[in-house]
């Protein structure tokens, strides 16, 4: 897999979102193409440039940017502050996540808002990483914003009724973690380590890492892990499609070295954030 | 539509004062305090009751008596064309008020004073007549959970089409938009606790429609006591068995 | 809600890690399972599952649609699950939907496979009627009646048998219509297509408590949980999905380790399940 450069995409000079109303897309893979390269002219095992940045919304405890190709996530972080009254006694402290899209996220304008799914899922992702025992009786909020979504075919399909809603996009999801977790380093929130994440696409019996829409909708498998590189520990683990078991080892290996390098990246986002602030 | 034949046989094959068939079970829901599955024919109510607990909401506790709460909820499939509706919708709102006033008549409230009894009923199959199931189907939770009770409450419907006074419409004869009187009564004391009717109906027919409804009513009465003296006994066999086993124990 | 003294939480531990659970189980025992299918008669299909104090309903019910603009060539299908008020207070009101769109986004995962169909439990190009203009939807809904843990394998397996149990009116086109307009189709009453479920995958759930996993957990078993693995294995052993449902985080070696215990779990849970099918629907053929 190819290191990630850290550096800002923002510069790019032209810039063109997906163009919902094209009907025909080509093929995205047929089976004897080995070196064939991915819409975006990446190799197969190698991730979109990831840019963090901590510090973007000044009121939050603690919050971070994350930019992963079009992809582009605010994260803020409140708390730990009072729980609300109505809630029982806990003895360890509560994480409450949420999800949002922006208006204009998606090539078709104001299909977001709320992304239920999403938030539990970033719950379950990060709330094993967090150390909870030390802030009891207390809630630590932590709120996602998707200013541009970059590889999930949920919007693209116009929502004409309720089972338009099926398709499991994986895309974002990862971008959100990753940059959660840096937020509540930001926000100073004992954790037992970042919780890096990383998605593969399953086409045939090729791994895509980091799929992008155009991808994901024609994937036969995906899986996503979010796991503690220094820990070497899955916190949460999605998988949807048919995997043999030798596959998926594979896929899974794959995810876990390429978080392992996600892990240094944000690590080092983190150390630059910390040395600016002493200087 | 013609809903009574010239034979004088409903749509469904019953005459017009003949109920549907009636099925109950007790305890069916393990972790409930009592729990019961009352059925109507095809319409086909779950029952359970929660209590008497804690009151979890502090400001609605009452010193004197307890409070009884009541949530109607209906399965998404439980009607014909798949629905799906938001909880708490105002027809189950008004249903849960509904039973809920006519259980708390006949619960002994006072003796439970700062406590809190929860009835949820669960409607599985709809074919008319969810009213009058749920509410026996609340009576047999209630008295699965041994909560104390003034007499049961029964309750049955019957409506007038054709000119002719028909017990316990099913879901076809409901829509058909005539009058439907349901009607609750307390047997023992022979009380009505509830009575509805949309539509109006000269005065004299109601009079035979409501001792229709109240007939039925009555059938329900003896069907539930069946079914309570049959559990009776079966507690009864097994704490024979324990007497036995335990004498057989001393014996030795 | 559990609430579990120290001491009673210090038996369940202990007994897992003894092979010897508090209901006289060993780690990989299910309870006894219970199948009954045809329980709601208004819908296309449907099965009441039972496993041990867990009580679960699953329908499935047919309409006619039209495909989506993206996958003209493939119906479509919903999973619901709702969890009714009667088998825990705290679903009163909204206060199920968490759990009950947790479960629902689970089974879907689960039982849906890939964007392509690879995986799927349910074939969804045998949905369609006319490409482009008529489909088969399919809702699945799902009730929880009683829980006491293990929710999803119960609804997972309640999905599989209402399915077997599903038949689908065959549908007549009436005549070739114009290529814009809608064509007239005749729904058949008496003959059904019966749905193949061969493909339909078993989900089992390991629950790890201590340093053991346990099969079909208890609500107190789950409360004492750190950290659950949901995976669905199909006939042929592979994994049709997997999701894992919070807790603290895992080793991939215990993952990997997981998924071969979940491989040889499921497999009797499948046999098991299909022989209960098997005579549930022989009983519903003989009343």
């Amino acid at each position: 897999m190819a290191a990630k450069p850290s550096t800002t995409t923002t510069a790019k000079a032209t810039y063109s979102p997906i163009d919902p109303t094209r009907k025909t897309r080509p093929p995205i893979f047929s089976g004897s193409d080995v070196d064939w390269l991915r819409p975006d002219s990446r190799g197969f095992h190698q991730c979109r440039p990831a840019f963090f940045r901590t510090g973007a919304v000044n009121s939050a405890s603690g919050s971070a940017y994350a930019e992963f190709g079009n992809t582009k996530v605010i994260v803020s972080v409140f708390g730990p502050r009072e729980s609300k009254k109505a809630m029982m006694y806990s003895n360890i402290g509560r994480l409450n996540c949420n999800v949002s899209y922006t208006t204009f996220a998606t090539p078709i304008r104001g299909q977001g808002s709320d992304h239920k799914d999403f938030s539990s899922m970033l719950h379950k992702a990060l709330e094993g990483a967090i150390i909870l025992e030390t802030f009891p009786k207390t809630t630590v909020d932590v709120f996602a914003l998707v200013l541009e979504s970059g590889g999930s075919i949920r919007f693209l399909v116009k929502q004409v009724d309720e089972l338009d809603t099926l398709w499991f996009a994986v895309g974002d999801l990862p971008v959100v973690i990753s940059c959660a977790s840096v937020a509540l380093a930001d926000a100073g929130i004992m954790m037992y380590d970042l919780v890096a994440s990383v998605s593969v696409s399953c086409l045939g019996k090729n791994l895509l890492i980091d799929p992008v829409l155009e991808e994901e909708s024609y994937q036969d498998g995906s899986l996503m892990i979010a796991c503690m590189p220094s820990r070497y520990e899955v916190t949460q683990l999605t998988v949807t499609g048919e995997w043999s078991t030798p596959h998926f080892n594979e896929a899974m290996q794959l995810c876990l070295d390429a978080s392992a390098k996600l892990g240094k990246i944000m690590r080092s986002c983190l150390k630059e954030a910390a040395s600016d602030e002493q200087e | 539509m013609e809903f009574v034949s010239p034979e004088g046989l409903r749509l469904d094959g019953r005459r017009p004062t003949e109920m549907r068939q009636l099925r109950a079970e007790i305890g069916n829901v393990a972790k409930a305090d009592g729990s019961a599955v009352f059925e109507m024919g095809n319409t086909k109510v779950i029952a359970a009751v929660y209590g008497p607990r804690e009151v979890q909401n502090k400001s609605q506790q009452m010193s004197d008596q307890a409070l009884v709460r009541c949530e109607y909820s209906m399965a998404n499939f439980s009607t014909g064309d798949r629905m799906r509706k938001p909880k708490g919708d105002r027809r189950s709102t008004e249903i849960s008020l509904v039973i809920r006033q006519t259980m708390e008549a006949c619960i002994l409230t006072h003796l439970m004073p700062r406590s809190q009894i929860d009835i949820f009923v669960q409607v599985l199959q709809a074919d008319g007549g969810t009213r009058s199931a749920c509410i026996n189907a609340a009576t047999l939770a209630l008295q699965d959970a041994g909560i104390p009770m003034r007499d049961i409450v029964t309750s049955c419907s019957a409506g007038y089409l054709n000119s002719t006074p028909l017990l316990d419409l099913n879901y076809v004869e409901d829509s058909a938009g005539g009058p439907d009187v349901t009607v609750g009564i307390l047997p023992t004391l022979d009380k009505v606790t509830l009575l509805q009717m949309d539509a109006k109906l000269p005065t004299n027919t109601f009079e035979d429609v409501m001792q229709l409804a109240i007939e039925g009513c009555k059938a329900v009465a003896n069907y539930i006591r069946e079914v309570r003296k049959f559990l009776l006994i079966a507690v009864d066999i097994v704490g024979l068995c324990l007497v036995i086993k335990f004498r057989i124990t001393f014996v030795f | 809600m559990v609430g579990l003294s120290e001491g009673e939480q210090e038996f369940i531990k202990g007994g897992i890690a003894q092979d010897l659970r508090s209901d006289g189980r060993k780690r990989y025992t299910y309870r006894p399972i219970y199948v009954e299918t045809g329980v709601i008669p208004q819908a296309n299909g449907s099965a009441r599952v039972r496993m041990g104090s867990t009580d679960v309903i699953a329908s499935v019910k047919a309409e006619l649609g039209r495909p989506s603009a993206m996958q003209p060539d493939k119906g479509k299908v919903a999973i619901f699950v709702d969890c009714s008020p009667t088998a825990e207070p705290t679903f009163e009101g909204r206060g199920g939907e968490e759990l009950s769109a947790e479960l629902s986004s689970a089974l879907q995962h689960c039982l849906l496979g890939g964007k392509s169909g690879a995986g799927a439990g349910i074939d969804l190009s045998s949905l369609v009627v006319v490409e482009g203009k008529v489909c088969w939807d399919l809702y699945i809904d799902g009730l929880v009646i009683s829980s006491d843990g293990n929710l999803l394998d119960a609804l997972g397996a309640a999905i599989k048998a209402a399915l077997s149990n599903t038949g689908i009116p065959s549908v007549h086109v009436a005549a070739e219509a114009a290529s814009d307009e809608q064509p007239e189709v005749d729904i058949s009453d008496e003959e059904f297509l019966q749905f193949d479920t061969s493909g339909v995958p078993v989900i089992t759930t390991l629950t790890k408590v201590g340093k053991h996993y346990i099969v079909d957990a208890t609500l107190e078993e789950e409360s004492q949980m750190s950290s659950a693995v949901s995976i669905s294995i199909n006939r042929q052993g592979h994994i049709c999905g997997m999701i894992k449902r919070g807790g603290v985080g895992l080793d991939p070696s215990v993952i990997l380790d997981m998924i071969s215990v979940a491989n040889f779990v499921s497999r009797q849970l499948m046999d098991k399940l299909d022989s209960e099918i098997a005579a549930a629907d022989a009983d519903e053929d003989e009343s």
